[in-house]
């Protein structure tokens, strides 16, 4: 019974000095703001990352040519990935379900009739539409001799077909890539965009026909590939890490002269910086928090100054002095609790916000987020409403009664 | 600082037996106020003792001191002490919200209307009259049933007329059996007493009964 009758004192205290109050919990509210909005942020980014890489298809990885930084670095010899390499992945790393040279090429000219536009460019396996669960949905994917022989076939994604204001009925009709002649077979299903950039923007033709197009890039190949299942990714990766040392010749002490990087390793990246945000978030909260607590502090310690003579009755009618501490306490509590409120109210409101922006991925604010709101306001008006409350507990009845 | 020992009270000796109606008279400075703290629980005597419904009360812990003063003292102060903020009723409930117990809001009705204030239960402080709240302060001293009902001067802010009409509120209480001490400065105040104790320099002048 005295608890609710200290929270109705307590939201009565808070009613009457409106103003007061809510300058008091700005830092609180500021605290609790700022980790709902982080957090559902975060959140968001990380299902969104996930989901991407699920598009990407499940237990994929890559591996590319690469120099590592340094001494060791300079003293390899040359880096490169040839077909070779590839040939070799295929048929002896069992944990590896596909495999797929990617030869990527930022802009190549794509033109038909007199529009030209640019897109990427992508030299691949027959194999890739599996490996990145990209599939062909009107017409027909590369076929094993269309790689074989490199026919002058390409795929087409669907921002392409918007960029050259097409249809569906270009399948079948010829274009040019970077002056060579090429017949569309089938069009790529779509896939969206990912942080603003579009996924459908891509052209596929064989690799043997990039080979062609593009010497130089014949001994500077990457691979995608996927494992045969989640579980044996990492044998898959330690498959292909030693099967490409022994190729390349390297010793013990020397580096690898490529880089493989799974999905999950990819993940564990982005949860990393995750984890920074998350500590920059702390540290706002922290210095937002210990305002709020010192505002709430003094703002409490006014309020037992004022109350003097009332925390001398209460006494001289039967309070005991945990009755007077828990009913300041209350106060305090209260106080930051409803800043917390606020917070939690204006998280959502900035979540809102910011998702209004065209390229933010949807924010999904987790209820774990929306209780420690709650718990850390309280819990401040805990630590620091205590100091005010023990100062109003020890209060010598007399002594407060006599008070002007 | 060079702070003086006052010796407040010294070698006072009192017995107040139960349904007195005491008034306690003497010059300012005297010790009345402290005499009365004493016997209200709110100061304890450097030394002495002090017995209250058979119990010696003057060196009890803190929270039991705080139990005896709600549940077997009324304590009625010149300048009122209510709540500004609460309502007549919720100031009159004020004591019971500390020792807890049943029908919190129907005890309050009743010492209310004990004192005359049935109609104004919802009214606050700032909405009545002098002479009403310091009825509704009484109200709130005889909330518990207190064995003792201590008042310091408590027509001390009142006109003459309505501290009459305070006075003529005690006597009545007295009748249906309560104990109470008043302090006062006022000669016709003490008439209405059945035993006026003077105090002069901390001890007791003169005793008597009439
Ligand atoms: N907190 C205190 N510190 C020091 N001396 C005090 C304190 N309170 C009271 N006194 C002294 O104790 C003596 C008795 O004071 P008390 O208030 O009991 O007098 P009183 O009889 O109630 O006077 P009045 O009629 O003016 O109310 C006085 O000399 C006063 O100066
Ligand atoms: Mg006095």
């Amino acid at each position: 019974m005295l608890i609710l009758a200290n929270v109705q004192n307590a939201l009565e205290q808070l009613w009457t000095h409106k103003l007061r109050s809510l300058l008091t919990v700005l830092g609180i509210v500021i605290a609790v703001a700022s980790t709902i909005t982080v957090v559902g942020v975060i959140q968001g980014f990380t299902s969104y990352v996930s989901v991407f890489l699920q598009n990407q298809g499940t237990n994929a990885m890559w591996v590319w040519p690469f120099r590592p930084p340094g001494e060791a670095g300079k003293r390899l010899g040359r880096v490169e990935l040839d077909e070779s390499d590839y040939q070799a992945i295929a048929m002896n790393c069992p944990a590896l379900k596909r495999v797929s040279p990617l030869l990527r090429r930022q802009s190549a000219k794509v033109r038909v009739g007199r529009d030209e536009i640019t897109s990427i460019l992508e030299g691949v396996s027959a194999d890739y539409h599996p490996i990145r669960n990209f599939f062909v949905d009107v017409g027909r994917p590369f076929s094993a001799v269309d790689v074989e022989r490199g026919h002058h076939v390409c795929v087409l994604g669907r921002e392409v077909l918007r960029k050259l204001n097409a249809g569906e009925d270009i399948v079948g009709e010829w274009l040019l890539i970077d002056g060579q002649r090429f017949r569309v077979i089938g069009l790529l299903e779509e896939k969206g965009s990912f942080l603003g950039a579009s996924q459908d923007d891509v052209v596929l033709i064989p690799y043997t026909m990039a080979f062609k197009m593009y010497p130089a890039v014949r001994r500077k190949i990457a691979l995608t590939a996927s494992a045969l299942n989640e579980l044996v990714v990492p044998e898959a990766r330690a498959q292909v890490v030693n099967l490409l040392r022994r190729r390349h010749s390297l010793e013990a002490s020397q580096p690898n002269d490529f880089n493989v990087l799974t999905q999950d390793e990819i993940l564990e990246n982005f949860n990393k910086l995750s984890l920074v945000a998350t500590a920059v978030l702390s540290g706002i909260v922290g210095i937002s928090l210990l305002v709020g607590g010192i505002g709430i502090m003094n703002v409490m310690l006014v309020s037992v100054t004022e109350r003097t003579r009332e925390i001398g009755l209460r006494k001289a009618v039967g309070a005991r002095r945990r009755d007077i501490c828990l009913q300041f306490l209350t106060e305090a509590v209260a106080l930051s609790v409803v800043g917390g409120g606020m917070g939690i109210g204006l998280g959502y409101g900035l979540c809102a916000l910011a998702s209004l922006h065209p390229q933010m991925v949807a924010v999904i604010v987790p209820w774990w987020a929306v209780v420690l709101g709650f718990g850390i306001s309280a819990g401040t008006g805990v630590v620091f409403g205590l100091v005010p409350a023990i100062k109003a507990a020890l209060l010598n009845p007399i002594d407060a009664l006599r008070h002007e | 600082m060079g702070e003086e020992i006052v010796h407040a009270l010294r070698g006072l000796d009192l017995s107040i037996g139960s349904n007195e109606l005491v008034a306690i008279m003497g010059p300012s400075g005297s010790g009345k106020s402290t005499l009365m703290n004493i016997l209200g629980l709110l100061d304890v005597p450097t030394t002495g003792q002090y017995w209250l419904d058979g119990r010696d009360v003057a060196q009890l812990p803190q929270s039991e001191l705080a139990r005896v003063r709600g549940r077997q003292i009324g304590f009625v102060f010149q300048t009122f002490e209510l709540l500004p903020r609460q309502t007549a009723l919720r100031n009159v409930e004020l004591p019971l919200t500390y020792s807890g117990g049943p029908n919190r809001k129907g005890r309050a009705i009743e010492a209310l209307e004990r004192v005359g204030l049935g109609n104004r239960m919802g009214h606050r402080p700032n909405q009545m009259s002098g002479g009403q709240r310091q009825r509704v302060a009484i109200a709130r001293a005889l909330v518990q049933k207190p064995s003792l009902l201590l008042a310091d001067e408590p027509t001390g802010n009142l006109d003459t007329q309505t501290g009459e009409e305070i006075l003529a509120l005690f006597t009545e209480l007295h009748q249906q059996g309560q104990t109470i001490v008043i302090v006062t400065h006022e000669p016709d105040v003490a008439e209405r007493c059945k035993r006026i104790v003077r105090i002069r320099d901390g001890q007791v002048e003169s005793d008597e009964s009439c």
